[in-house]
């Protein structure tokens, strides 16, 4: 960057959420020249792109697009990284917001090498998040092989516990450090720019599809971490009551989206997803039978559209018109069946498959977690952007459901209007 | 696609079933929940999703010969999973509702018993009848007099049945001609959208499929497979073991009366006596319980033609009931006037029967007989 050429940097921008979207926005006003603010709640950047074995538009794995965001932080004075920090309160208006930051202990300093002793002298497993509970981690872990920043974290679960000592102990570089305490920060900044993101919506809420009462049935975004070298089976895509090979699996979009009992709107990224998905399974098994249940495919755009018909054009791959609305499980074989009409044909069908795959929509974070900021929200919790008002800005899916290339394109955008804010000021 | 088809909506027929209870079918995004979520329908050809469309686009003539829309009992398990919050079970009463009144003939009669503002109008004619008839021919005595109360010394039993007869035989007639469409209908309906293999109906075959059908009807077996409203089967049944019995005790006192001349009021020892008097008060339950869980349930449509039934079940059990028990109470004057408004409910009944929602007695009946002789894999 030719630094004399840059805009006059008049205050700072907070970017609240370390995911794609606050990543661009951060990087996009940093690299012109403005001061910013990330804040990430995780000990992690990256956020649910971090999850994915890989991601549209080219079905890169995310260490593609993300290793790339996370050296231009790295090489970016301007831009300064908080994560396990929470922004507990926002006051003040357009281009002078007062902002509180709890920064939660990491238990680990800088002077970690990666080293991975701390996590070898633990004896206690904690349930690993990152893999939606799908295995179990020591209590000090690095929360993937990508993580941003680099270092390990131990768990809160054990601090008190020995094994908390066990990984101090085990440090030869003295990089455990347990006395850390929760640190609260006052900033001043000019703009904020909410990049919360989202949650897969519960499950266990869609009483008729069997979630969480039989093992087989996964969510979407588990069948990610399943697929993932990184993740709980190395890749490995096996069910979970037997990791047997699956045979057959059954996709059940608009699991909860689209539907006034649970999202009403449609989540817009799961019909994709499903058949990214189902080129994971394809991939791996060349004769396992994959079956698409769906009330409308929604394949956006063009390109989209073309990996849609190339689906379609597999025969190992059924697209059956008609939601599934009962399932029921074997309980000798946990196998599962699925029912639905066919729309198409007027018949109702039945199909046993091996494993299920429940195409789970987009909630935004602000729906469960409310964000302390005089925001305005629509009635499914996403953030509705006043650019009258000004100064604080929804990026990506805390303003609405979006895949990653329109939350990047939507998250330069609001990187300029968070820097119109300060220029104005 | 080289297939074409000329969609033609009937945009009268979609305000109609729009008007008739229906109003939320154009919510409906055909994800088809509703076929998996309902209990009885079949594999093949399920119900409501395809009813839903047909409805949305005014395809009258698909949906008033589909015997489909009777097999479904409203039990509103559709209705509650739905995501679109559309309510499908509604709108199968809806198309039911118009399909009653497609079959019964002539269509003037049936406007005005699906018409609130006729209501004092189809009271006022049997009313009428009565005392047009009754005085001319004597058999209407405003005077009775002596010491016990007997209603057929105010109304003959003669005036009764010199009125109830042809009332039912006017009720038989049309809905005979009524079926004889119907049961066309419906089966070239299943023909065309391949609900059948059978070409042309059996009528030993069929009766033989009725027989098969009834005791489940009795029983309530399909009415009770439905998870939402449980409850409901019971009031159910009450209002129409209510009508069985009095219909029962009818028959034996048609026969006591012209038979072995033996006049009433008949002692209340008498068993058919306490079969009327059980089934009086049945019916009396059943369509008070009917009313309450209606006004209860928030999530279904009620309208007129369903009110209309159930305020018709309810005076006719509470008229009857009162009369015998003013009567029991020595109350003259008021026993005879509860008596002559009795009368007009049972002439309500017999003459409006065919063009109101009672009418699915029989065209539900059929409908199940003719799925069970069709052979639909439920």
């Amino acid at each position: 960057m030719t630094d004399d050429k840059q805009a006059p940097a008049s205050g700072s921008i907070l970017v609240v959420g370390g995911g794609i979207s606050g990543l661009t926005t951060a990087l996009e006003a940093a690299e012109v020249g403005y001061e910013v603010f990330l804040v990430e709640k995780n000990p992690y950047l990256g956020g649910r792109v971090a999850q994915l074995k890989q991601y549209f538009p080219k079905l890169c794995p995310p260490t593609c697009g993300l290793e790339i965001n996370f050296r231009r932080i790295k090489d970016n004075p301007r831009i300064k990284v908080l994560t396990m920090a929470d922004v507990e309160k926002v006051s003040g208006g357009p281009g002078n917001y007062k902002v509180e930051i709890k920064v939660n202990p990491r238990y680990v300093n800088e002077n970690c090498t990666l080293c991975g002793e701390c996590a070898k002298a633990c004896k206690m497993e904690v349930s690993n998040d990152f893999n939606f509970g799908m295995d179990r981690i020591k209590g000090a872990y690095l929360p993937h092989e990508m993580a941003f920043p680099a270092r390990y974290v131990i768990s809160p679960q054990i601090i008190g516990a020995e094994d908390a000592q066990r990984a101090k102990d085990a440090c030869k570089y003295d990089a455990v450090d347990l006395d850390m305490t929760a640190k609260t920060l006052n900033l001043d900044v000019g703009a904020v720019v909410w990049a919360t993101g989202w949650q897969p919506y519960d499950a266990n809420r869609i009483d008729n599809l069997g979630y969480g009462r039989y093992p087989n049935i996964i969510t979407n975004m588990m069948m990610e971490r399943l697929s993932a070298p990184n993740g709980p089976t190395k890749g490995l895509i096996q069910r979970p009551s037997d990791d047997k090979a699956p045979e057959s699996v059954a996709f059940v979009q608009c699991a909860g989206s689209r539907d006034e009992n649970h999202l009403p709107y449609c989540s817009y990224i799961c019909c994709m997803a499903s058949l990214k998905q189902a080129t994971y399974v394809r991939e791996q098994f060349p004769d396992a039978k994959i079956y698409i249940y769906y009330i409308d495919i929604r394949t956006p755009g063009q390109r989209y559209e073309k990996f849609y018909q190339d689906i379609k054009a597999d025969e190992n791959i059924f697209l059956i018109k008609g939601k599934v609305a009962e399932v029921a499980e074997d309980p000798d074989t946990k196998n599962i069946t699925v029912v639905a009409e066919n729309a198409v044909t007027g018949e109702k069908t039945r199909q046993t498959v091996d494993m299920v795959v429940l195409a789970t929509g987009m909630q935004p974070t602000a729906a469960t977690t409310k964000l302390p900021a005089d925001l305005t929200f629509n009635a499914d919790g996403f953030i509705v952007n006043d650019f009258e008002k000004g100064g604080m800005f929804a990026a990506g899916c805390a303003n609405k459901p979006a895949d990653v290339m329109s939350s990047n394109q939507n998250a330069t955008g609001m990187a300029l209007k968070a820097i119109q804010t300060l220029v104005r000021r | 696609m080289t297939d074409k088809y000329l969609v033609e909506p009937d945009i009268g027929f979609l305000n109609e079933v729009v008007g008739l209870g229906g109003d939320t079918l154009k919510k409906c995004y055909q994800c088809a929940t509703c076929s998996v979520a309902c209990p009885i329908s079949p594999d093949n050809k399920p119900f409501p999703r395809k009813e839903m469309i047909a409805a949305g686009w005014g395809l009258k003539d698909r949906l008033v010969s589909n015997a489909d829309v009777w097999l479904c009992h409203n039990c509103g398990d559709c209705t509650t999973m739905c995501p679109r919050d559309a309510k499908p079970g509604d709108v199968m009463a809806a198309i039911r509702a118009y399909a009653i009144t497609e079959y019964a003939q002539p269509k003037s009669i049936a406007r005005a018993v699906n018409d609130p503002k006729k209501l004092p109008i189809l009271l006022a004619i049997p009313a009428l009848i009565f005392i047009v008839v009754g005085l001319i021919t004597g058999l209407l005595d405003f005077t009775p007099g002596g010491g016990e109360i007997v209603h057929g010394k105010f109304f003959s039993t003669w005036l009764v049945d010199l009125v109830m007869i042809p009332a039912s035989i006017w009720m038989v007639a049309i809905f005979a001609l009524g079926l004889k469409r119907f049961i066309g209908d419906i089966h070239q309906n299943a023909l065309a959208t391949g609900k059948t293999d059978k070409e042309k109906i059996e009528p030993a075959e069929f009766i033989k499929a009725l027989v098969r059908v009834i005791p489940r009807i009795l029983k309530h077996s399909k009415f009770s497979e439905c998870g939402e409203n449980e409850e409901r089967a019971t009031s159910h049944m009450m209002v129409l073991f209510g009508f069985i019995g009095l219909f029962i005790v009818t028959g034996i006192f048609f026969v006591v009366l012209y038979i072995f001349g033996i006049h009433g009021p008949y002692s209340q020892l008498n068993p058919v006596k306490w079969l009327a008097n059980i089934a009086g008060v049945s019916l009396v339950i059943g369509s008070a319980l009917m009313i309450k869980n209606r006004l209860a349930k928030t999530d279904q449509v009620s309208t007129y033609k369903d009110w209309s039934l159930i305020g018709l079940a309810l005076a006719l059990g509470l008229t009857g009931m009162l009369t015998e028990m003013t009567r029991l109470g020595g109350a003259a004057g008021l026993s005879y006037t509860i008596y002559f408004i009795h009368l007009i409910f049972v002439f309500a009944l017999f003459a409006y029967l065919p063009f109101s929602k009672l009418a699915h007695l029989v065209y539900r009946t059929v409908a199940m007989a003719y799925a069970e002789y069709s052979g639909r894999k439920f």
